[in-house]
């Protein structure tokens, strides 16, 4: 198994989110999750990320087959493990590249891989920004500094295409973008994926699942999935909302 | 705090300091304290002429009748001026050596070590150097090729002999030695430092700079650099400094002097890296330095950018007196305080003619037990029309134990003149350390990219040599393990 | 008359002076200002002042014939009119006032921590000879208007007032400060906030050119409490406002602001003091000021956040507008932090009006000083659009038409 999660129950400040949650991801399976707001989806998404604002009350993740709770937040990372924020932070003065470079370093620091040198790097960066798209002057900027909704989700994806995970998370990646950002983004999506990695797509709405197909689809409620399928469930939903699986 | 902030803070703190070696060299100096016989020594020492003895004594006996100035928030116990060596000097430099063959050999290994390579072959393209061995200095490279141009470029000592002109008109002119008790002393006690004048219309083609090393125990350093940039001219001027590390406190007090006539241009650039003392607060220097510069002339400039990451204390405020219209003053400073450092730091922009500007940036960053202040003053004279001012001073802290302030003066007295201020403290923003490990960066990588972002706007000011070296020295004051 | 003869002559009718140990109090107090008298060079709170006026002032106190008024003409509204700064005592079910004559001194005074460190301070302990204290009891919702009367020129009026406002009660309280006669007025309030308490301090001040108003307060708010104070200073004459608060519980709020209009050779020194003790607070200082002719203003904030006040918010804020060229405007905005999660700031701003929105206003056929006098009331507009009470409102506009009419 890649991805094992069993009975997880996660708790915030004296407030249980997850309850009880089981969900198991193949090598080269796109899963989605979808849920109303404040189902736990994003709680799920940052307890795998390994987020250290929550308590875990009971359960236990298996990746790749390394019990998840040993390692800490950039050693999940370094294992190939991807989260593509919600809402990606600002960071003022650090630069787009050094800092790509860097995190792509520290994952193949931890693989046994030789270190990628600057030009190579910056070879590989601008290949994969005008795949998405990008503007080459975007990556002479700090991160995510005075980017619009848009252009932060497209540089995480960016991102993503650069360290190339076994496991990418896109939480709520297509909130806040209009119809050719979205396009953009799902592209570059499809076009990372292999036979031998996996996706974990979290989102409200059905419209990100028209161009990413998912081969799962989960109905999150109350901190539990209730009910899994295929992606009929996305367009039973578009139909009737969640109001049914509550 | 989580457990791994606690375990990062703990390496932060058990910083090394590399350039903590002492040199073995034998060395000449007078009688420990302060009387005027110590005077008369530095002065016969340096075979000045009368007047300048004269000009020291006269400083002496202000700084007799003067305190201390107490207002910064500093807190350290009283400094014995009896118990100081004021003059050190390698045996053998009586007389400044002509050219390296003359210089010990353990003197040009120490500046090896150091990183700062003394044979010219070997010297950083572009950057000539004045090096300052305790009270002496003891080579300057590049002075040839700078001579072609009329460019003045030599220690202090040699300036009073062969400029004295230059001197007695500009020597105390900024900085008057009765300004408050650290002038008085440095005036009186000088020993060495730089003299860097440039002609009208001359644009300097490389970066002067100078390099102090204090070696000597319980020797304090008082150097005085003075700077004259004529009309139209330009220089870069670049300071770095050292010291071994010892358990005694170490006084350090220096007086810089820059005169920028009509449309002239200085940029001085410091990086501060004195011994800071070590992680339980033993020993260190105690930095007090006064800085200050005079835009005289219209549409001059003067531009101060400082690293402070060493010294126990550091006492320093950069500043500009901005007196020719349309004259400009920046400011812009990193101050890293980690231990028990203490660090009051800040500028003093005097608004006096019209149309001046001035801009402030300074990052402050605190950790371990130290107390790190931004003071600063911007002021605009009822004639300052039309002048502007922009501050923006912000705090880091990072560790519950430590404290950021910042103490700004603002003071108007002209109705056309504008100033906006903003400040703002906080700890190190814990999403955007989330971001960074998600990406697979450690813990110490985050926190040293993210100090080095906050960071940013002050360090991109430096001289491209400069810059990287800064940077390193940025993450180093965190981490404490060097490559 | 310096304040020693001033003391010596007067003592026996100096509140509390029959006190052997506020005597001795005081004696010290005389001492440290005969040793360190007002020392305007390492002082810069005292900047700008004309200190003659405070240290040879001459002292006079009249009990006045005129007795106080308190009336609860409306449910839970109360109007106080204070004589010379006394009050007669009264008590409902809901409120309690008593003359600080009739309080245990020593209680009273127990937890001025800013004495020593301010001199006007000093001057109000040494000759306090009026006051009172309003306690509002558990739970209830009051609002109470206090108009402060002088009934002579001439006094010197030192006033020590305590509010304290029990567990879960909220209290709006409007001050009128209206003084035409030619006295000083040196005011200090102590008000305490109990668990769950609420206090809008509203302060309004528009004394003529010869009245020197000087008012301090120290704050200390306990659990989720909130201490909220607004000043409006129209006065002509001078006025010194001093604020401290002191956060001691978690989750406690200080909101401290002010607005001042000066004019002609006026004067003002403002300062103001957040000490955050506890966990989880916020505060916030907020001060500007319209500066014209040949008036002088100062204003100091200042944040101090202790190493166990983490997860602070805190926020400071002066502007100043200057009119004219012969106006000065000093502002320090201090932070001083010893704890790491904070969230703390200020900005400030000191300049002319913009003259773009000048030429904006000029461009659609405004006449220079309309488009001026329309920009300072944007400038405040903030200030103004926050008071809920209508009456108040009403009166604020009219001083500041009054204002903006002298502008040119």
């Amino acid at each position: 198994m890649f991805l094992e999660i069993k009975d997880l129950s996660v708790k915030i400040e004296n407030k249980n989110i997850l309850k009880g949650l089981n969900l198991n991801i193949n090598k080269g399976e796109v899963h989605a999750i979808m849920g109303p707001n404040g189902s736990g989806k994003s709680t799920l998404a940052n307890v795998l990320a390994g987020k250290e604002d929550y308590e875990i009350i009971n359960g236990r993740i298996n990746f790749k087959e390394n019990d998840l709770f040993d390692l800490n937040i950039e050693e999940r990372a370094q294992e190939g493990m991807f989260l593509a924020f919600q809402y990606p932070v600002e960071i003022p003065g650090v630069n787009i590249t050094p800092f790509l470079h860097s995190a792509i370093n520290s994952k193949r620091k931890r693989m046994n891989e030789e270190e990628i040198d600057n030009l190579s790097f910056a070879k590989l960066l601008k290949s994969k920004a005008s795949d998405l798209g990008i503007n080459i002057d975007m990556l002479k900027r700090s991160v995510n500094t005075g980017f619009s909704g848009g252009e932060k989700k497209r540089y995480e994806i960016l991102q993503m295409s650069i360290l190339n995970p076994d496991l990418a998370i896109l939480d709520e990646t297509d909130s806040g973008l209009d119809i050719d950002a979205l396009k953009i983004v799902t592209d570059g999506v499809n076009k990372l994926k292999t036979k031998d990695n996996s996706f974990l797509i979290i989102t409200h709405y059905q419209k990100l699942l028209d161009y990413i197909k998912p081969d799962y689809v989960h109905v999150m409620v109350n901190g539990s999935i209730v009910k899994s399928g295929g992606s009929e469930i996305a367009a039973e939903i578009e139909k009737d909302g969640f109001q049914k699986f509550q | 705090m989580n457990s791994e902030t606690l375990d990062t803070l703990d390496t932060y703190s058990k910083n090394k300091y590399k350039y903590g070696f002492v040199t073995d060299i034998d060395d000449e100096k007078p009688k420990k304290g302060l009387n005027e016989d110590t005077i008369k020594f530095i002065s016969l020492k340096k075979n000045e002429p009368e007047w300048m003895l004269n000009w020291r004594l006269k400083a002496y006996s202000k700084w007799k009748k003067m305190k201390e100035p107490k207002w910064a928030n500093l807190s350290f116990p009283e400094i014995d001026y009896q118990d100081i060596y004021y003059y050190s000097a390698p045996i053998g430099f009586e007389k400044k050596p002509k050219d390296l063959s003359e210089v010990d050999p353990k003197l040009i290994e120490t500046y090896n070590k150091l990183g700062i390579p003394l044979e010219e072959q070997k010297v950083l393209a572009g950057v000539a150097v004045d090096v300052v061995f305790d009270s002496v200095s003891v080579a300057t490279t590049y002075k040839g090729e700078l001579e072609k141009l009329g460019i003045i470029f030599c220690s202090i000592g040699e300036a009073i002999q062969k400029h004295p002109d230059l001197i007695k008109k500009y020597l105390g002119s900024v900085i008057p030695p009765g300004d408050h008790s650290f002038s008085a002393l440095n005036s009186a006690v000088f020993t060495d430092g730089s003299f860097v004048y440039i002609p009208e219309g001359v644009k300097c083609p490389m970066e002067l700079s100078t390099y102090f090393r204090i070696n000597a125990e319980n020797t304090g350093q008082f150097e005085r650099t003075l700077i004259i940039a004529d009309k139209g001219s330009y220089v870069s001027y670049l300071e770095g400094c050292t010291a071994p590390k010892r358990d005694d406190n170490q006084l350090h007090a220096a007086n810089v002097e820059l005169i920028a006539l009509e449309d002239a241009e200085i940029k001085y650039s410091t990086v501060q890296n004195w011994y800071p003392g070590d992680e339980n607060g033993k020993g260190g220097i105690y930095n007090f330095v006064t800085k200050r510069g005079l835009c005289a002339g219209k549409n001059s400039k003067i531009s101060w950018t400082q690293v402070e990451t060493g010294s126990a204390i550091t006492w320093k405020y950069p500043s500009c007196i901005l007196k020719g219209d349309n004259s400009i003053g920046e400011f812009y400073s990193v101050a890293i305080t980690n231990n028990f450092q203490q660090a009051d730091t800040g500028t003093k922009m005097t608004h006096i003619g019209k149309n001046t500007k001035s801009k402030i940036i300074s990052k402050g960053i605190s950790l371990g037990k130290s107390q790190n202040t931004y003071r600063g003053e911007v002021s605009f004279l009822r004639k300052a029309d039309k002048a502007r001012n922009y501050t923006q001073c912000d705090s880091l802290l990072v560790g519950n134990q430590c404290g950021a302030h910042t103490v700004p003066y603002i003071d108007s007295k002209n109705n056309t003149a504008v100033i906006e201020h903003e400040a703002s403290t906080s700890k190190i923003n814990e999403d955007q350390l989330y971001y960074c490990r998600q990406r697979g960066l450690s813990h110490e990588e985050a926190v040293s990219l993210i100090v080095n972002g906050f960071c940013k706007q002050v360090l991109q000011e430096l001289p491209m040599e400069f810059a990287v070296e800064a940077q390193k020295l940025v993450s180093i004051s965190l981490e404490g393990s060097v490559g | 008359m310096s304040i020693q003869d001033n003391y010596l002559k007067n003592k026996k009718n100096i509140f509390f002076s029959e006190n052997k140990d506020i005597q001795s109090h005081r004696e010290k107090l005389i001492n440290i200002f005969e040793n360190n008298r007002f020392d305007k060079k390492n002082n810069e709170s005292l900047k700008n002042i004309n200190l003659k006026k405070f240290i040879d002032f001459k002292y006079r106190y009249l009990i006045s014939e005129e007795t106080s008024v308190i009336n609860n003409n409306q449910e839970n509204i109360y109007s106080i009119v204070s004589v010379n700064g006394q009050c007669s005592s009264f008590k409902d079910d809901k409120i309690e006032i008593t003359k600080i004559l009739d309080e245990d001194y020593n209680d009273f005074s127990k937890n001025n921590t800013i004495e020593n460190n301010d001199h006007f301070v000093n001057l109000n302990s040494l000759f306090l000879n009026s006051g009172f204290k309003i306690v509002i009891k558990k739970n209830n919702n009051i609002k109470i208007k206090i108009s402060n009367i002088i009934t002579d020129d001439d006094l010197t009026i030192f006033q020590k007032n305590n509010y304290i406002c029990e567990e879960g009660s909220s209290l709006n309280l409007i001050e009128e400060y209206e003084n035409k006669n030619n006295s000083i007025s040196n005011i200090l309030n102590v008000i305490k906030l109990e668990k769950n308490s609420q206090l809008n301090h509203f302060l309004i001040q528009d004394n003529s050119p010869n009245h020197n108003l000087i008012i301090t307060s120290h704050s200390s708010c306990k659990k989720d409490s909130t201490y909220t104070q607004k000043v409006y200073n129209f006065s002509e004459g001078y006025v010194r406002n001093f604020h401290y608060s002191e956060l001691i519980e978690a989750n406690s709020e200080a909101d401290l602001q002010g607005i001042f209009f000066l004019k002609d050779n006026n004067t003002t020194n403002n300062k103001t003091f957040v000490k955050h003790l506890a966990e989880d607070c916020k505060s916030n200082q907020v001060y500007k000021g319209i500066l014209n002719d040949r008036s002088k203003a100062t204003y100091f904030s200042n944040t101090h956040v202790d190493q166990v006040a983490q997860k602070t918010e805190g926020y400071q804020l002066s502007k100043g507008i200057l009119l004219s060229d012969n106006a000065s405007y000093f502002s320090k905005p201090e932070l001083k932090i010893y704890a790491d999660d904070v969230k703390c700031s200020h900005g400030s701003t000191i300049g002319p009006i913009d003259e773009n929105a000048i030429f904006y206003l000029r461009s659609r056929g405004m006449s220079k000083i309309a488009a001026t006098k329309i920009l300072i009331s944007s400038f405040i507009n903030e200030e103004l659009s926050s008071i809920d009470n209508e009456q108040m409102s009403e009166i604020i506009q009219k001083k500041l038409v009054r204002y903006l009419s002298k502008v040119k």
